[in-house]
């Protein structure tokens, strides 16, 4: 009766814990202006059912359809009824997934290791910080360890299910990023050092045909907004033109080969410190008993981390958000690390101390600190000011009803989901002939010129945009 | 060439003369201003009305003579009592370089620190510097000078630009501005008190509230 319990509760308690990092108070932090791109498109596809790929300058569609039934089921049926806890909430279920396909994916390093692997990850602070974050990253990872396991189930097995299950999560992976085939490929080739020399199943060549094809079939699937877009099977051709190039250039995004590597070590920036060096040196230990003796599934896991690694330091496109999946890889081989050590109270304890650090940095990260300047994850963030804005427009048409509001900035994202719920919105990146309304907020470039061209008083106050990008707001003086 | 006799009758209104000469005296208030700290190019920004933008030196306040930093190396309290960065005495060490390690970090939400002069002095300014390596907006300024420790009674309010008393502290007129490497320079005009109290409410990069120095500027009331 208490052998279950014993071996289940700490599984339980792990995936709770993922649970509760990953869903409270999600609505706190103000939205990135990536995330309310994202959920701008969510909500068209939500109130109007249309939804369009756009090879250029968007990835692919399973984050935005994710979202349509957890929509569903809180009641929220219209883009200004959505809410940032929904649409975080699919990043935020992928992630707890990704907690458990790892455990099943560690199996093979014994029942206590894999569930200090799954630990590892459920605290990470990456992996926390963007399963909170409505972005295509935390699906990625978990459809990653999806098709890792499912291949191995199937390797092993021979059963045909597997090939499929895999194949749909290859597909999976194809419509949720343009990376996708990067991390297919190096899993791949990991699970060539891991697996037994031969294959259990007995028609491998057909089994992997019919893999292939429920991936071609699922991203069709979702490509196409099911058959709805027959054009969207072009562009999810056509967007790896557009991926590449953004790749080599950088578009702003260069960063140094070590990047990465950094986040994992002791960075301290306005008097805050971010560290994850515990957890980094456990992984380090990993490494070594990856070798020494000889596990292949840690090897396997050294080689597609190492791989994943290598990738990213070379990419010149690098955006903090990448550093998630590279966390299963370190989690899995912190748990080997732990294996090294010879008396399990001793693991324990080691196992402890590394989790409670990274909770900490957790904590200052998601919870704390989470748009921060300063937070190494909280990439050009929104600062917590764009909150005021819809009590802005709130206030500002309570005294000039059914009034325009104006946005004339270069740079306006998150504000259009601030503003979704209002019928009179528009945006200019200069200033127009006639700039008068309700509200208005400009740039502090367009200030001047707004001004100029505004008839009547107006009071005017600040509002901060992203760190030291100002905005002035202009409202009808009271008389 | 004055004889004895009427240089004695003159020495009186003399002497009250330059006695007042020396107490309406006035000076320009000279301030030691640290380095710049926008590193790079920053991103380019128009002062709107809200504070005219400047071209050239900040023009001079004039103070009476005598007029001294009377808050360096004071007491400071605040209501964040525990910091998570720095120290409340950062804000009267002198050191208003604005680099990490020189400021102090309050909690989000309205918070406000205060300075304890010893004793009654008139202020004839009060210069702070919130935080200047980064073009921002510190809402809801307020500065005020008391007698009370509490601030519940003879508040005499120097600087308010909270204009819609969000900080429950009244409605202030003043101006908004950005921050910068010579600090707000804030005109007291004589208010008098032992206790000079700077309130804030977040700025537009983060909800928190930061202090690299504060300077209070006047004589002691003897």
């Amino acid at each position: 009766m208490f052998a279950p319990v014993s071996r289940w509760l700490p599984l339980a308690l792990v995936v709770l814990a993922a649970v509760a990092l990953r869903t409270h108070d999600l609505a706190r932090r103000p939205m990135h202006a990536d995330e309310a791109n994202q959920a701008m498109k969510t909500g068209e596809l939500l109130e109007h059912g249309r939804y369009a790929f756009d090879p250029r300058d968007h990835h692919g569609p399973t984050l935005y359809y994710a979202a349509l039934p957890v929509a569903w089921v809180r009641g929220e049926t219209s883009l200004a009824t959505l809410t940032e806890t929904t649409v975080r909430l699919v990043p935020a279920l992928a992630g707890v997934l990704g907690v458990v396909l790892l455990y099943a994916l560690a199996l093979p390093l014994g029942h206590w290791l894999a569930v200090a692997a799954a630990a590892f990850m459920a605290v990470a602070p990456a992996s926390v910080y963007y399963s909170r974050y409505f972005i295509q990253e935390a699906l990625l990872v978990s459809f990653t360890l999806a098709l890792l396991l499912a291949a191995r189930r199937w390797w092993i097995t021979g059963r045909l299910g597997w090939a499929l299950a895999a194949g749909s999560a290859l597909g999976l992976m194809q419509s949720t990023k343009a990376s996708a085939p990067l991390f297919a490929l190096v899993a791949v080739g990991a699970l060539l050092v891991v697996a037994p020399p031969r294959c259990a199943a007995r028609r491998p060549a057909r089994d992997i045909f019919l893999g292939i094809a429920a991936a071609l079939f699922v991203a069709a699937v979702f490509y196409s907004s099911f058959g709805t877009h027959f054009a969207g099977l072009r562009d999810a051709v056509m967007t790896y033109g557009f991926a590449s190039a953004r790749a080599v250039d950088g578009s702003g995004h260069e960063k140094p080969w070590w990047y990465f590597f950094s986040l994992f070590g002791w960075l301290k920036n306005g008097g805050l410190v971010w560290q994850q060096v515990g957890f980094s040196l456990l992984a380090v230990a990993g490494l070594v008993a990856a070798f020494f003796p000889a596990n292949k599934l840690l090897r396997g896991v050294a080689v597609y981390t190492t791989l994943i690694a290598i990738a990213l330091a070379l990419t010149p496109y690098k955006t903090p958000w990448h550093v998630v999946h590279l966390v299963p890889g370190f989690a899995l081989l912190a748990a080997g690390g732990l294996a090294l050590i010879p008396s399990r109270p001793l693991a324990f304890v080691a196992a402890a101390v590394v989790i409670a650090l990274q909770l900490s940095q957790t904590r200052l990260s998601s919870f704390l600190r989470p748009a921060d300047a300063r937070n190494p994850y909280a990439y050009v963030h929104s600062v917590p000011d764009v909150l005021k804005v819809r009590g802005l427009a709130e206030a500002a048409l309570a005294r000039v009803p059914g009034g325009f509001i104006r946005v004339i900035s270069e740079e306006y994202w998150p504000l259009p989901w601030y503003l979704r719920a209002f019928p009179r919105v528009g945006y200019w990146t200069e200033a127009p002939a006639n700039c008068d309304g309700a509200l208005v907020i400009a740039s502090a470039t367009q200030a001047e010129a707004v001004r100029a061209r505004l008839q009547g008083n107006y009071r005017e106050s600040y509002l901060g945009l992203r760190p030291g990008f100002l905005c002035v707001v202009f409202t009808p003086a009271v008389p | 060439m004055f004889t004895p006799m009427i240089r004695s009758r003159l020495a009186l209104p003399l002497a009250l003369l330059a006695l007042a000469g020396a107490v309406h005296a006035q000076v320009p208030l000279q301030l030691d201003l640290p380095k710049p700290l926008f590193a790079g190019t920053p991103r380019p920004i128009s002062l709107p009305n809200l504070e005219k933008p400047r071209v050239g030196k900040r023009p001079d306040l004039v103070v009476p003579t005598g007029t001294v930093n009377l808050s360096k190396g004071m007491p400071v309290t605040s209501s964040d009592s525990l910091p998570v960065i720095g120290e409340l005495t950062f804000i009267t060490d002198g050191d208003k370089s604005g680099t990490d390690g020189t400021y102090v970090e309050l909690g989000p939400t309205p918070q406000w620190v205060q300075i304890d002069l010893g004793a009654k002095a008139k202020v004839a300014a009060v210069v702070v510097w919130h935080f200047h390596s980064q073009a921002r907006v510190y809402h809801d300024v307020v500065v005020q000078v008391s007698d009370d420790k509490d601030f519940k009674t003879g508040v005499t309010t120097v600087f308010n630009c909270d204009d819609d008393d969000s900080s429950k502290l009244g409605k202030g007129k003043d101006l908004a501005y950005i921050e910068n490497f010579e600090g707000k320079l804030i005109e007291a005009k004589g208010a008098t008190g032992r206790y000079v109290r700077l309130s804030s409410n977040g700025n537009t990069s983060d909800e928190l509230n930061h202090y690299c120095e504060v300077e209070v500027h006047g004589a002691l009331v003897k």
